[in-house]
C-alpha cells in the first residue's frame, strides 16, 4: 500500500532489549540499575501507566509466568514508542510502520521453529562474532502447531498509533539456518548428483514450510493485520539461479490466495550482491516492496553521486529491470555504533529516489536490520536518524 | 581463538588494509568484514598470533593454524591499491602470509592449513584461471620456503575435480585437502599427502566410524600420507555435533589402519 507522503519511514527488524526485559526470563536477580534503566527509558519515551511496570521489577527475582508475560508487554509498549517517538525534536516525530521490536520473541528462528511441528533442537551455532542461534534439525514433515505472532500482534495494533506492521520469518531463511535431515534422508536415496539432492531436498522443505507459515499469515489477516514483512535473510546464502527462483517460489506460495500487502526484507548478501537474485526475485508477484540493506556498504561522505553512494549500486537493479513497486531503503548500518550525519542519511534517500527513478512515495526508509546488536541509546539514535533524514529528505525534494 | 572470522586479523592488523563492509561468507549464515586494500600490504608477523593464547601451542600435540589461502583472500578483498589480482597475490604471499608463518613458525606452530574455499566455490560455476593457481603455488612456494612448519591447502565448498591434478602439481603444501562432499574421492587419482574430508561439516548428522572409512574407498593405497578430516571447519554444527563427528573420525581411523 503506497504513503501518501514522500519517503515514508519503517522499522525493518528487531531492537535492543533491556536488561530488565531479559534478565527475569534467564533466572537472574534485577538491579536497581536495571530498574534505573526501564525508569528513565520509560520517561524519556513516554510510556505510560509506568508505575505498575516499576512497582513489578521491584519484586527483583522469582517472577512468575503471568509477571514475566506481562514485563514482555511493557517490553513491547517501549518498543513502539522508541519508534513512535524517533526523532523527537522533529514536527513530526516517528517513523510510519511500526512493530513490537521482536520484544516478545526469543529472535526470528527459535521463535517460529519452536512453534512448528517437527523440529528437534540441537544446539547453539555461531552466525557473527559472538552472535549465535540455536539450530533446530527437522525431523519430520513440518506442520502447523499455532499461529505464534497473533498475541505480539494483537498487542501492537491496540497499542501503537502508527500503522502496525507484523515481520513473518520466511521459510527459505528457516530453511537455510536449519539441519535438513528429515529432507536429507528422503533425497539421499535418489541417484542425483549431490548438488541436486541437496537443492531438491531444501526445496521440498522450504514449500512444505511456506504451507505452515501461510497458515500462520492467513490467521493474522484475518485478525486485522495488513502489513506482512516476510523476513529473508538468507534470500542470498544459496547462491544458484534455481536457489534464487526458489525465494521467489516460497514468497509466492507464502502468500498464495491471501489478501494483504506483502513485502521481503533481506540483508548481507555474499560480495556479488543482490544481483544473484535477478531477475527471479521479481517473480515474487505479491510482494509489493523490496527492503534491503544498504548502508553497511556505503561511504560516511555527503553526496548524491555514484562515486559517494557505491553501497546503494543494486538499487540500479530494480530500474534496469523497470520495476515499478516499492522499495525499502536501509540507510543506517546496524553493526556498527558509528552514526552517519543526518546528511549523509539524506543523500543516501535522496540517491535512491534518483537512481530508482521511482516516485518519492515508494521509497520507504528504515535501516538496514534489526538493531538488537546495538545498545538502547545508539538504536534510538539511528531510529532517529531515519526519521530526521527522511524529513531532511522531502524538504529538499520540496525545495527543488 | 580472539579472531570472529578467518579474515579478521588481516583486516584489524595488517597494514594497507582497512574493514570494509559486512559480507556472507560462501553459502553460510555466517560472515566476515571485507578486506579493503588500500595501501602496500606490510604484517610484522603478529597479526594471527596475536588472536590466540600461546599456551595452546605448549600442550605438547601438534597445534595447527589456518588462515585464508591466496587466492580466497584476493577473491574476497576490495584493491583499489595493486594494479591486478597478481601483484595482490604476490603481495599478500610475500608482505602477510610469510612474516605471519614465520612467526608461527617460530612460536612453535607444528602445521599451517591455509583454506581455499575460493578456488571452489566459484560463483554460478565461473572457473579459476589456471594462471592464478600457478600463481598461488609460486606465492606459497616462498612463504613456505625454510620455514619449519608442515603445512596443508583445504579446498572446500565446492567441487575441486575441474583443479586436478593441477592441485597436486601446482600447491607447494604437503597436504592437498578436499570436501568429500562436493568432490568425488574416484577424481583425486594419486599423490603425497591428502586432506580427505569424509565427515560433512554442514550436517548434523553425525555418520559412524564405518560410514565414514567407506568414504575413504581404495585411497588408502593411492596416498603416502592421508588425514582424515572433517568436510570444512565445524562451526556450522553445535559443537556437541562437531565433537561426535571428531570421535567417530578418530574411531575411523582406527578402523582404516586396523586396530
Amino acid at each position: 500500500m503506497t504513503d501518501h507522503k514522500a519517503f515514508p519511514t519503517q522499522e525493518i527488524g528487531s531492537l535492543p532489549k533491556f536488561s530488565w526485559r531479559t534478565k527475569p526470563f534467564r533466572q537472574q536477580p534485577l538491579e536497581e540499575g536495571d530498574i534505573a534503566v526501564a525508569r528513565a527509558w520509560g520517561r524519556r519515551l513516554g510510556v505510560k501507566n509506568l508505575e505498575p511496570l516499576l512497582r513489578l521489577l521491584k519484586k527483583r527475582s522469582g517472577f512468575t509466568d503471568e509477571e514475566r508475560r506481562r514485563i514482555v508487554e511493557f517490553s513491547m509498549l517501549y518498543a513502539i514508542a522508541m519508534q513512535e517517538k524517533a526523532g523527537e525534536h522533529l514536527r513530526e516525530p516517528g517513523l510510519d510502520l511500526v512493530w513490537s521490536g521482536e520484544q516478545a520473541r526469543t529472535e526470528m528462528y527459535e521463535t517460529p521453529v519452536s512453534n512448528i511441528k517437527g523440529f528437534e533442537f540441537l544446539g547453539r551455532v555461531r552466525s557473527f562474532d559472538n552472535k549465535y542461534w540455536r539450530e533446530a534439525s527437522v525431523r519430520r514433515k513440518p506442520a502447523y502447531l499455532r499461529d505464534y505472532h497473533l498475541d505480539e500482534f494483537l498487542y501492537t495494533k491496540s497499542h501503537a498509533r502508527r500503522r502496525p506492521k507484523i515481520p513473518v520469518t520466511d521459510a527459505i531463511t528457516i530453511v537455510a539456518w536449519s539441519d535438513h535431515y528429515y529432507y536429507t534422508r528422503k533425497w539421499g536415496r535418489r541417484s542425483l548428483a549431490p548438488a541436486a539432492k541437496r537443492f531438491s531436498a531444501r526445496r521440498e522443505m522450504t514449500l512444505e514450510l511456506a504451507g505452515v507459515i501461510r497458515r500462520v499469515v492467513r490467521d493474522l489477516l484475518r485478525r486485522g493485520a495488513r502489513e506482512i514483512q516476510l523476513d529473508s535473510p538468507a534470500a542470498t546464502q544459496y547462491q544458484t539461479v534455481e536457489d534464487a527462483k526458489l525465494v521467489a517460489e516460497s514468497f509466492n506460495e507464502t502468500t498464495r490466495g491471501l489478501d494483504g500487502t506483502f513485502s521481503l526484507h533481506s540483508c548481507f548478501p555474499p560480495k556479488y550482491g543482490y544481483g544473484i537474485l535477478f531477475p527471479h526475485l521479481l517473480e515474487a508477484k505479491n510482494c509489493s516492496r523490496f527492503s534491503f540493506e544498504y548502508a553497511n556498504r556505503d561511504g560516511y561522505a555527503v553526496g548524491v553521486d555514484d562515486g559517494r553512494r557505491v553501497g546503494y549500486e543494486d538499487l540500479k537493479l530494480f530500474r534496469d529491470y523497470g520495476y515499478e513497486k516499492e522499495l525499502g531503503v536501509g540507510v543506517v548500518h546496524v553493526h556498527t555504533d558509528r552514526l552517519p550525519t543526518l546528511a549523509a542519511v539524506r543523500d543516501r534517500i535522496l540517491y535512491a529516489q534518483k537512481v530508482t527513478d521511482l516516485p518519492p512515495e515508494k521509497i520507504f526508509v528504515n535501516p538496514d536490520c534489526g538493531l538488537r546488536t546495538r545498545s538502547p541509546e545508539v538504536a534510538y539514535e539511528m531510529l532517529g536518524l531515519v526519521a530526521a533524514g527522511a524529513d531532511e529528505a522531502r524538504e529538499a525534494l520540496a525545495g527543488n | 581463538m580472539h579472531w570472529q572470522d578467518i579474515l579478521r586479523p588481516f583486516t584489524t592488523s595488517v597494514k594497507g588494509v582497512k574493514k570494509g563492509a559486512m559480507v556472507r561468507w560462501f553459502n553460510t549464515n555466517t560472515f566476515y568484514f571485507t578486506p579493503v586494500v588500500a595501501g602496500e600490504l606490510l604484517s610484522d608477523g603478529s597479526a594471527v598470533s596475536r588472536t590466540f593464547n600461546p599456551s595452546l601451542v605448549k600442550s605438547g600435540a601438534i597445534t595447527k593454524v589456518i588462515l585464508p589461502d591466496p587466492l580466497t583472500f584476493v577473491e574476497l578483498a576490495e584493491n583499489s591499491y595493486y594494479t591486478s589480482r597478481e601483484r595482490l597475490i604476490f603481495a599478500y604471499c610475500d608482505n602477510v602470509l610469510r612474516p605471519e608463518v614465520e612467526h608461527l613458525s617460530r612460536m612453535g606452530i607444528g602445521y599451517v592449513q591455509f583454506s581455499a574455499p575460493g578456488v571452489v566455490a566459484r560463483f554460478r560455476g565461473k572457473p579459476l584461471p589456471r594462471a592464478e593457481l600457478e600463481q598461488a603455488g609460486e606465492g606459497l612456494r616462498t612463504v613456505l620456503k625454510g620455514v619449519k612448519v608442515r603445512s596443508g591447502y583445504h579446498t572446500f565448498f565446492g567441487d575441486a575435480a575441474p583443479y586436478l591434478p593441477a592441485l597436486f602439481d601446482l600447491i607447494p603444501t604437503d597436504d592437498i585437502g578436499f570436501d568429500f562432499t562436493e568432490t568425488d574421492p574416484a577424481s583425486l587419482g594419486s599423490g603425497e599427502g591428502l586432506i580427505a574430508g569424509v565427515a560433512d561439516a554442514r550436517s548434523s548428522y553425525v555418520e559412524s566410524a564405518g560410514e565414514l572409512a567407506l568414504r575413504m574407498g581404495g585411497l588408502g593405497e593411492k596416498f603416502r600420507k592421508i588425514t582424515l578430516a572433517p568436510s570444512c571447519d565445524l562451526q556450522y554444527v553445535p559443537r556437541s555435533v562437531a565433537d561426535a563427528k571428531l570421535r567417530n573420525l578418530a574411531a575411523a581411523r582406527l578402523r582404516l589402519i586396523g586396530k
